[in-house]
């Protein structure tokens, strides 16, 4: 089991929290509209358990949509961005405008809630990757729809350690909120360990 | 003032025809064609001459960055760009290498304008 530091464990969320904040930057943009983060949670747990907890924690119980993006390089991790599936006709007309016959827009859903994860998404990751000066390959997006304890249980055993990074946004004026989630396994926790201190060590003047 | 030609390349249709609807309503004139990948980036732009070149970069089967290199080559004059999610400063820095520019998504009005503000001077 790794062990990470206090001051290990505060830098990751704070370089987290900056992603993020890039990430909620550019949904504001795709939206025109003001949106708000929690403060990222960190949890070390068994596969299986993190996908129990992300269901409890993203917003109500009903079936959510989901894009992922699966991570190399630097480090490998899962990204996941989970919204209410009854929510993304909204965020999609947000980001379309008023003027798109609504047939038309149905069809662009899926295809839009995908770039729509892809840009959260590689925003955040690319804000990790240029504060720890490295390089992080994504996928290409990968589109679901189900309830959220699914969205984990397609990659990876069960039981096998994870850590998660778990983060809410909320678009508040249209009532909106979606969820964010970092899966790593533990060869990928070492590794983004040692991002970490060198990243401490440059921020501290000592590289 | 002649109409100017545009490529825009993006596996995402709601990309491009977001990219489309920002390039229209100022040049309602130009002419605007699509490719989803690199390879057809190219093919298309060897009859096309397109005056500006528009790329996202994480693509199935050729990405930007590889058709940006082949087109560079291919057509010397023609304003290339990377437009894409992807914000890393290794991919900011290959732009750079390449010689092409760079914009990041999400696609706004003001960052298409500035995209196709050089073939408007």
């Amino acid at each position: 089991m790794i062990r990470l530091t206090e001051l290990e464990l505060d830098a990751l969320v704070e370089v987290f929290n900056i992603g993020v904040g890039q990430a909620a930057s550019a949904m504001s943009e795709i939206v025109n509209e003001t949106v708000a983060m929690s403060v990222p949670s960190i949890s070390f747990l068994p596969r299986a358990a993190a996908a129990k907890l992300l269901a409890t924690k993203s917003t109500g119980s009903g079936r959510i949509c989901g894009i992922s993006q699966r991570y190399s390089g630097a480090f490998q991790t899962d990204a996941i961005l989970m919204f209410p599936e009854e929510k993304s006709r909204q965020i999609v007309r947000l980001m379309v405008g008023e003027s798109m016959p609504l047939e038309e827009l149905s069809q662009m859903e899926q295809e839009a809630m995908s770039e729509i994860g892809n840009i959260l998404l590689n925003s955040c990751v690319g804000a990790l990757a240029n504060i720890f000066e490295r390089e992080l390959n994504g996928s290409l997006p990968d589109y679901h729809v189900g309830y959220s304890e699914e969205m984990l249980s397609h990659s990876g055993d069960g039981a096998s350690m994870v850590l998660m990074l778990h983060i809410e946004f909320v678009i508040e004026r249209q009532q909106i909120s979606g969820d964010v989630a970092f899966i790593m396994d533990m060869s990928a926790l070492e590794d983004l360990k040692s991002h970490v201190n060198s990243y401490l060590a440059r921020a501290m003047g000592g590289a | 003032m002649k109409p100017s030609t545009v490529l825009i390349v993006d596996d995402s249709r709601v990309s491009r025809m977001l990219t489309r609807q920002h390039i229209q309503v100022r040049h309602a004139d130009w002419i605007v064609e699509e490719a989803a990948n690199g390879e057809e980036a190219i093919a298309k732009a060897k009859n096309l001459q397109p005056d500006l070149v528009l790329l996202d970069v994480n693509m199935p089967g050729m990405g930007g960055v590889e058709a940006a290199a082949a087109l560079r080559t291919m057509l010397p004059g023609c304003h290339i760009s990377l437009l894409t999610a992807n914000v890393q400063a290794a991919t900011r820095q290959r732009a750079e290498a390449l010689g092409v520019g760079f914009m990041e998504k999400p696609i706004t009005a003001e960052r298409i304008a500035q995209l196709i503000a050089p073939l408007e001077a």
